[in-house]
């Protein structure tokens, strides 16, 4: 864990999930990686709590689950996005959006 | 939401898989991470440590994992179940007291509901039943056809009279209900012959062909179940009638049983055209979308029409549709709904005491409880489990008490009230066990709520730490019980109340004299048959030889009247005074009249108030004679002698009777029932030759075996196709009479004795719990030298108190409540002083006795063990 990373706000985990797997079905240990890559190694997924939520969202029907071969020839489970887990990730983008923007007004002009 | 629930079933169908794949799933991270952290150039040792420190707790993130994929609703549950089950059988005493508690309570509750739901919510067993209509008055059979013609409501209709018919041909000649029928009525019942077809609209005429229908019975027991049976010919009282269809075994008219179907105009060519002779029931069948107001302002034109045009005999016409189900089952409805109150009632009790029990096992419990809390367990877990056991109980009482529920079914029929002459069983079907299932559960939850609420409710570590009984779980858990006991005892006391005033009704109404002596009196019923005996004198010889062959049988005393009391039959007629202006036409008061022959008021011990009684030369070819009731004099001739003013039906030209004497008035159409005014005559005088039955009543100063066999031989000696098959002691149709209140008072009772006993035994149980938790208190209450009284009173306050808190309550809630009983009292008012006095006081009696018991238990103890036991 870099010392520089901080941890995930609130709520914010299922929208990093979604936006991950939007680009392509994956696997829990390269959504983790993925995060963290395009994070610049800012953001530091808890492990823990990587895989209930990725079986929330399952669960919910945004995201399905189908076994396939991983890049080093394993057996892995694949995660990719489902419609509605599309039409959820526009929503919790937006929201997330509204939310910076107000936030970082307030810090602005406040 | 969907999607929600088939992927939580599908894991759990597949939990083992579903296992695996997790494993598998976080193997392959923590594989992966590995294999990261030494390409980066650990050691693999060292990756591993790092990797298993980063990920956590293996068991945990499982955990959160099938939290997440939501199995753990079900599998909780199931295992919660398991557990229940387990600590269940290891009680088996308060096991099995639950399930009994409860199987009482809700069996009972069934066995009503099943009843309610046959009676009251089950449809009639006719097509669109929503459809037919009935009508509360007979009419004849031209006024049926005349609103046919002048309505455009209905779809069809038609109507149907039971009499007897002789069936003979086949051993002993049969009597049979024969249904006298116009051929519209089954269209109207929506229903097809199951053989053969139904009389067509033109054989339903004057002179048409004599062909029946026959029941699915009758079918199987007398024509032994012949498919071939179309087309054979049977005897029915003396003419030869040709079978033309079978009925469908499910097949039975609204109001009666028939064995035998045939058009009235053919059985009866001469009674048929008679507008005056109103004896049918009738049917009608709404077109679609005509509404019951709509027939009725309809209906009440035609009855306008028909009064103007014939005063004579329509004058009185009303016809009032009503709903067929409502016609049958409306008188019903008020007493199963009280029945079903009552039983709930009962039920509510039974929860009582079973939340009691859960109560008191929590109690014995809580140190499992405290350690399983201590331990990390949730507390909303811990409700969960004990609420499961609860489910668990209930559920098992609810089974127990389906096994009671039918036996109490059983038991419901062989009262025979009234209610149920329509069924051979009740069944339990699928709306019943739906009841049974969420009246089960529903117990379950609340009841087990309660308790386990209570109990979890209070900081288990103070509980921990204090180990003295007074703790904050116990103050509310007390005063929870003090409700509860009294909410018993008050609903008991509601019971008892409506019971009480049943009983006292009941035994009013049996105490009413029925106007004639019922003992060692046998009853058998009659009817010559017309082909043989169509002549007035005929008939008057037949029967006065038969009484001649009885009256010499040794200890017999015999006499014959139309129609005995309470049999629900007698014939109208209009009367006329001579000397007085006639009325007009139509409106002449209408009287029961009786046809006697032999010493009939001396047979059934019935008083003459004046005059005198028939004597054997009151007979044909002498002045017309009559005797009239009480009720008669009363309401026709008050503050006059009745004796020699003349009377007459409304015949023209007058054929004036002389009244001779008054008898005592006796009660007619049931004990309840006020009595009408009647006249008898003479058989041999009153000319009516249609009138072709009679019942012999028969005293003997004790039970003679063998009797009825030598009245049938007398009967059949004189004419051997005539059935003898109605017969019934005085006795039995007194009793009969009362069978729907003795059904009412019995099963009320039953509720009431449940609800004490359950009350009782709740008292009981609580005092018993109290003695023992403060077996401490008591011991040095005694050391310090209290007498057997004062520790009586100590311990028995606080129940006594309840009680009459109970009692009290109870007793307002009866004054409220008993008021929806008034159509099912006889002459006591709701609130009789003297029964709510006496159930209260019986209640309290029944409380005091169970406050008594184990406080008795607490003059035992002795003081040093009660010290020590600390």
């Amino acid at each position: 864990m870099s010392s520089r990373s901080i941890d995930l706000p609130q709520g914010t985990l299922d929208l990093l999930i979604l936006r991950t797997l939007s680009l392509e079905p994956l696997h829990g240990w390269a959504v983790s990686e993925r995060i963290q890559q395009i994070s610049s190694d800012v953001l530091c997924v808890q492990q823990g709590s990587l895989y209930p939520a990725l079986h929330r969202l399952e669960r919910r029907g945004w995201i399905k689950a189908r076994w396939g071969t991983s890049e080093n020839n394993r057996k892995a489970k694949f995660y990719e996005l489902t419609k509605a887990g599309r039409r959820q990730l526009e929503i919790e983008r937006d929201a997330w959006e509204k939310l910076t923007a107000a936030v970082s007004q307030i810090l602005e002009t406040a | 939401m969907l999607h929600d629930l088939f992927f939580r079933l599908r894991t759990l169908f597949r939990r083992p898989t579903a296992e695996s794949e997790l494993d598998d799933e976080l193997r392959f991270h923590l594989e992966r991470q590995i294999a990261k952290y030494v390409k980066s150039g650990m050691s693999g040792e060292k990756a591993t440590r790092r990797a298993r420190l980063e990920f956590g707790g293996i068991d945990q993130v499982k955990d959160e994992c099938r939290d997440a994929r939501g199995i753990s609703f079900v599998e909780t549950l199931v295992q919660d179940a398991r557990y229940a089950a387990r600590t269940l059988l290891r009680s088996p005493v308060f096991t099995a007291c639950a399930v009994l508690t409860l199987a009482l309570g809700i069996g009972a509750n069934t066995a009503i509901f099943s009843v309610v739901n046959s009676v009251l919510l089950n449809p009639l067993p006719y097509p669109d039943p929503q459809a037919l209509l009935a009508v509360r008055q007979n009419d004849s059979r031209p006024n049926l056809k005349d609103i046919q013609r002048q309505t455009s409501s209905f779809a069809s209709s038609g109507g149907v009279n039971v009499a007897p018919m002789d069936f003979t041909g086949t051993g002993e000649p049969m009597r049979v209900h024969a249904a006298y029928v116009d051929a519209g009525l089954l269209q109207t019942l929506g229903v097809q012959p199951m053989l053969g077809r139904w009389i067509s609209d033109n054989e339903d005429v004057k002179g048409g062909p004599r062909n029946v229908v026959v029941s699915y019975p009758f079918w199987r027991d007398f024509l032994g179940s012949d498919p071939h049976v179309l087309g054979k010919a049977i005897r029915l009282s003396g003419n030869s009638y040709t079978v033309i269809g079978v009925m469908p075994s499910d097949f039975s008219l609204p109001r009666e049983l028939a064995d035998v179907f045939v058009s009235l105009w053919v059985a009866y060519p001469g009674e048929a055209p008679d507008r005056s002779v109103h004896s049918m029931h009738t049917y009608w069948r709404l077109k679609p979308g005509v509404t019951l107001t709509q027939a009725q302002a309809e209906i009440a034109q035609v009855d306008r029409r028909l009064s103007e045009q014939f005063p004579e005999t329509e004058q009185e016409r009303g016809t009032v549709l009503i709903p067929l189900h409502d016609y049958l089952v409306g008188n019903l409805r008020p007493a199963l709904l009280i029945l079903f109150g009552a039983v709930g009632l009962v039920l509510l009790i039974a929860c009582a005491n079973f939340a009691m029990l859960l109560m008191a096992r929590a109690v014995a419990r809580q140190r499992e409880l405290m350690i399983r809390a201590s331990l990390g367990a949730k507390n909303s877990r811990l409700i969960r489990q004990r609420l499961t056991e609860s489910t668990l109980l209930a559920l098992v009482g609810g089974a127990v008490g389906l096994l009671v529920a039918k036996l109490g079914t059983m038991f419901l029929l062989a009262l025979k009230p009234a209610a149920l002459h329509r069924f051979h069983a009740i069944p339990i079907d699928a709306r019943v066990f739906a009841f049974v299932f969420s009246t089960s559960l529903l117990t379950g939850l609340l009841f087990g709520l309660l308790p386990a609420w209570s109990a979890s409710r209070s900081d288990i570590a103070e509980a921990l730490r204090a180990n003295q009984r007074a703790t904050g779980i116990e103050v509310s858990r007390s005063l929870l019980r003090s409700v509860l006991i009294t909410a018993e005892v008050a609903l008991a006391l509601v019971l008892l109340a409506g019971s009480g005033l049943l009983i006292k009704g009941f035994l009013r109404l049996r105490s009413v004299n029925p106007g004639f002596n019922p003992a060692n009196v046998m009853t058998i019923y009659l009817q010559l048959p017309p082909t043989r005996y169509l002549q007035f004198q005929l008939q008057t010889n037949f029967r006065r030889e038969l009484l001649a062959r009885i009256n010499a049988l040794p200890g017999v005393e015999a006499a014959m009247i139309t129609d005995i009391p309470l049999s629900g039959n007698f014939v109208d007629h209009r009367v006329v005074f001579d000397g007085r202006p006639t009325p007009a036409v139509g409106t002449e008061p209408e009287v029961q009249t009786l046809s006697v022959m032999g010493d009939y008021f001396r047979v059934m011990q019935i008083p003459i108030r004046a005059g005198r009684d028939f004597l054997p030369t009151d007979r044909e070819g002498q002045p017309l004679v009559a005797v009239v009731n009480e009720a008669f004099v009363r309401q026709h001739l008050p503050g006059q002698n009745p004796i020699g003013l003349r009377i007459d039906w409304t015949n023209e030209p007058h054929k004036w009777m002389t009244i001779v004497g008054v008898a005592a008035d006796v009660k007619y159409s049931g004990l309840n029932q006020p009595v009408d005014p009647a006249v008898y005559a003479p058989f041999s005088q009153n000319d009516e030759a249609w009138r072709r039955w009679m019942t012999l009543v028969i005293k003997t100063r004790a039970p003679i075996a063998g009797l009825v066999e030598d009245v049938k031989k007398q009967v059949w000696n004189m004419d051997s196709q005539i059935p003898v098959s109605d017969i019934q002691s005085m006795d039995d149709l007194l009793t009969v009479s009362v069978a729907q209140q003795r059904f009412n008072m019995l099963l009320l009772g039953i509720f009431a004795a449940l609800a004490v006993a359950l009350a009782g035994v709740g008292i009981y149980g609580m005092m018993a719990y109290r003695v023992n938790q403060r077996t401490h208190e008591i011991g040095v209450y005694i050391a310090l030298g209290a007498q057997n009284r004062d520790v009586l009173r100590l311990v028995m306050k606080d129940g006594a108190r309840l009680a009459l808190l109970g009692i009290a309550l109870g007793l307002a809630g009866a004054i409220a409540l008993t008021r929806v009983m008034v159509s099912l009292l006889f002459e006591v008012t709701p609130t009789d002083p003297p029964t709510l006095i006496g159930v209260a006081l019986l209640l309290a009696a029944v409380a005091l006795l169970a406050c008594y018991i184990p406080a008795r238990r607490a003059l035992s103890i002795h003081p040093m063990t009660a010290l020590r036991c600390e």
